[in-house]
């Protein structure tokens, strides 16, 4: 461990020096790329130290990334980590391809309905939990004060679906770090994903409604058609792309790796330019291919997962990097709160409806469901610009939240893994 | 959007090269030639960039462009790394002498008569087309040593020779990058002096890269990990490069050549491993350097058929320079120069990078020229190798049983 943080410490005082020498050199090019490889660099040995540490490595990626980045010690250009955001969504893509690839038929007929209902039942508890605290929170919450009772409600609600979003990314993450492999990883990583899926729904409804009770009419025609567009036509796009892949696979062979990554990238800006869910879109072509030809889809998994390391450790160093410490200064209290309860609910709903017959569901699962990442920063970014009255001063209350998920969500994903018992590499050891 | 075009198209290239009805050189002898050397990237770039279709716009170029500055690092550093210190020093002097004069007679060959035209048709300072001029001979004098590797992979040449040829194409890659920077002081500042600092910084970031990652792959075993370093190594060394307005060129050939002199024993896992990147990133290269292709420039169409005419003199006679040189040092062909017609991917990265850090129309006639120059170039090299191949045919023919 000693040698990873002597590593680190000299790629920080190489990164202050290229800082430093930009002070005298004003005409400054594109700062995308520096962005990139310091970030990779720092988030790998970070990781390393976080592992030694006894902590997931990708606490030591998002902390590294909050480190150096613009918020904190500034070393790389705010405009650097802003670009990133391509490689963020070729990161999802990759992530969830891996993820579908895990999804076999085999599996939903085993644990689908269970996870289903649970899944509902947590979404629920936490929704309504969130839900009747924000309103009650309206005279104190500024965004909340000067709204209608009709209008609060509506907002609140809206806000509700989105704190209640999980994420899949870390959890895939921290499932492919520590190899863990079982029943209870695989009801997490189910849950997870169907959550998302709940969210999704739940927040078109939600936006809805809200756009309704400002005026803007209720098209329930429309929120229908938008739900019906997102959750389908992801599959229907993500299906697409696997026959895509397949076929390239078995007729061309070369350039898998080329390949792969250009379609990462046209799912990621399809998905985001089509109103479709990219991490939808990856994780339907993925089981398809799985299901469709095992062999392939286990080409595809050992492929992207040699790469997964250089793609997680961009990935959540980029998403520490971004995270804006200062949001916690203004919003810190409310943020706190409704962590705690977000928290709680969660913890309560596991502990009542999770399935009697596997005790540890009901004793760990909660501990994997309080990381929030990629989804909950789209969505939060998705009310500002739907909502500029007061989208704008949501979005500073659930990245203040994010901020406090990252970095406490990875290191009980990991817990509830090992205590588990489903851990299979050295990881379960702690070893550096 | 337009990035998913890029990415598609990439796509559809990638099937398009890799389909082995296309590669036959059977039915499409130039298609398959310019598939197999990546080229066809280049040429489908050019289609789709702004200077023709307008599939992608400026801006899309402009938003690419860390892309960019990545790939030219990522040549830079595998360039530096193959840069071996020992073996250059084990090297008689008749062979740099060799390398010198063949690749030197190309460069004046091509520049001494291009910066005429270039000085009058631009209305520009005699300094800066005199610089341009040198670029141009400076991408004239590199030549590919794809065809004899293949040669002497294949059978068709005999090893020893394949080797010269590869070693004195693999020397001139120094002269064109001197003349790179020589262009820089000159062309990337108000001042030679700060344009000289800028050529220092990035020599020096590139250094202090190299150590650095040389320090940071020390006692790495594991596969995943070492890959992340060297990407992150590449993608800090151009990135900073790019951010600071230097040669990520330059400044990937000083980081490969430090870390092959003090990489010890991981410098050739570091190859390896870079290696596997080597094609995809420079298929991706090429496509974007032919998106930055200003196909409407009718001066650039001029100066194109000199520029190759030139070239192939500078090379027939500069070969045979070479041959009389190190004729006795060397296992080198009879009319080396044929040989040597191919020109290698570090031609465009040479005139890219002076796009992106002199701006302007004269760089952008010197960029067209080389760029269009490099696929005809391509297609040339490939007839001209199998005249070099003929007399080893014909004596193998004789001597046989």
């Amino acid at each position: 461990m000693k040698g990873a943080l002597l590593r680190l410490l000299l790629l920080v005082v190489v990164l202050a020096a290229i800082g430093r020498a930009q002070t005298w050199r004003v005409d400054t090019g594109t700062s995308v790329t520096l962005a990139a490889g310091a970030l990779l660099l720092c988030g790998l040995f970070a990781g390393k130290v976080a592992k030694g540490l006894g902590l997931p490595r990708l606490t030591g990626y998002l902390l590294v990334g909050v480190a150096v980045g613009p918020y904190a010690l500034g070393f790389i250009p705010g405009a650097g980590v802003k670009g990133l955001e391509l490689v963020k969504g070729l990161a999802v893509s990759l992530i969830a391809l891996v993820a579908g690839t895990e999804l076999q038929l085999g599996l939903i007929r085993r644990v689908g309905t269970r996870v289903a209902a649970l899944c509902t039942a947590v979404c629920g508890v936490t929704f309504l939990a969130i839900f009747g605290v924000l309103f009650a929170l309206k005279p104190l919450l500024p965004f909340l004060t000067p709204m209608t009772v009709s209008q609060a409600l509506a907002v609140s609600a809206l806000v509700s679906t989105v704190v209640v979003s999980f994420s899949p990314t870390v959890t895939i993450a921290i499932v492919q770090e520590t190899s863990a492999r079982g029943s209870f990883t695989e009801f997490l990583m189910a849950l997870v994903i169907i959550g998302d899926l709940l969210v999704m729904v739940g927040f078109a409804v939600a936006a809805g409604f809200t756009r309704a009770s400002f005026g803007g009419g209720l098209d329930v025609g429309g929120l229908l058609g938008g739900v019906v567009w997102e959750l389908f036509g992801s599959v229907l796009v993500g299906s697409v792309l696997a026959l895509v892949m397949l076929l390239y696979m078995r007729r061309v062979k070369h350039e898998l790796p080329l390949f792969l990554v250009a379609l990462g990238f046209v799912s990621a800006e399809a998905g985001a330019h089509l109103h479709l869910s990219p991490l939808l879109v990856s994780l339907a072509a993925g089981a398809l291919i799985a299901n469709l030809d095992e062999r392939e889809g286990e080409r595809i998994h050992h492929a992207i997962q040699r790469a997964g390391l250089p793609v997680f450790a961009l990935f959540f160093a980029a998403a520490g990097a971004g995270l804006k410490l200062d949001a916690l200064v203004t919003v810190g209290p409310a943020a706190l709160l409704l962590v705690a309860l977000r928290a709680l609910a969660i913890y309560g709903s596991c502990r009542r409806f999770a399935p009697p017959e596997d005790p540890r569901l009901r004793r760990y699962l909660w501990m994997g469901l309080i990381s929030q990442a990629g989804v909950t920063f789209g969505l939060a970014a998705l009310i500002s610009r739907t909502f500029p009255d007061f989208g704008p001063q949501v979005e500073v209350l659930i990245v203040a939240m994010i901020t406090a998920h990252e970095l406490i969500g990875p290191v009980l994903t990991r817990r509830a893994l090992q205590r588990s018992g489903e851990i299979h590499s050295d990881e379960a050891q702690g070893t550096a | 959007m337009q990035a998913l075009f890029v990415f598609l198209s990439i796509a559809a290239l990638s099937l398009l090269a890799s389909s082995r009805t296309v590669l036959d050189p059977g039915r499409f002898p130039a298609f398959a030639q310019l598939a197999a050397s990546g080229l066809l990237f280049l040429a489908c770039g050019a289609v789709l960039g702004p200077g023709s279709l307008g599939v992608l716009s400026s801006g899309d170029l402009t938003a690419l462009r860390p892309v960019l500055a990545l790939g030219v690092g990522v040549a830079g550093v595998i360039i530096g790394l193959n840069l071996e210190p020992r073996l250059l020093r084990l090297l008689p002097r008749e062979v740099y002498a060799a390398a010198l004069a063949h690749a030197g007679t190309a460069f004046l060959w091509v520049a001494l008569p291009l910066a005429g035209p270039l000085l009058f048709t631009m209305n520009l300072a005699p300094e800066a087309a005199v610089g341009a001029a040198a670029l141009l001979g400076a991408a004239a004098s590199l030549s590919s040593g794809h065809f004899a590797v293949l040669g002497y992979r294949s059978g068709r040449m005999e090893r020893r020779r394949g080797l010269s040829v590869a070693l004195l194409t693999m020397l001139d890659d120094v002269v064109g990058l001197g003349v790179l920077a020589l262009a820089l002081v000159f062309g990337a500042a108000a001042h030679p002096l700060e344009g000289l600092g800028l050529v220092a910084l990035a020599l020096l970031l590139g250094m202090a890269c190299g150590g650095l990652l040389s320090f940071l792959m020390h006692g790495l075993n594991d596969q995943g990990e070492l890959m992340a370093v060297l990407l992150g190594g590449v993608a800090l060394v151009s990135g900073a490069a790019a951010y600071l307005r230097v040669s990520a060129l330059l400044a990937g050939v000083a980081c490969g050549a430090t870390l092959a002199l003090v990489g010890g024993r991981s410098v050739e896992r570091a190859a390896r491993v870079l290696g596997r990147f080597e094609r995809p990133s420079y298929l991706l290269l090429v496509f974007l350097v032919g998106a930055h292709v200003q196909a409407r420039d009718m001066m650039a169409w001029a100066l194109l058929p000199g520029f190759l005419g030139l070239r192939f003199l500078g090379k027939v006679l500069g070969g045979s320079f070479a041959q009389r040189i190190a004729g006795g040092t060397l296992a080198l062909p009879p009319r080396l120069g044929y040989a040597l017609i191919a020109q290698g991917g570090l031609a465009l990265c040479l005139v890219v990078e002076y796009l992106s850090l002199v701006p302007g129309p004269l760089s952008q006639r010197v960029f067209d020229v080389v760029v269009a120059g490099a696929v005809f170039n391509e297609l040339l090299g490939s007839r001209a190798f199998r005249y070099v191949l003929e007399p080893a045919a014909v004596s193998t023919r004789g001597g046989g049983p």
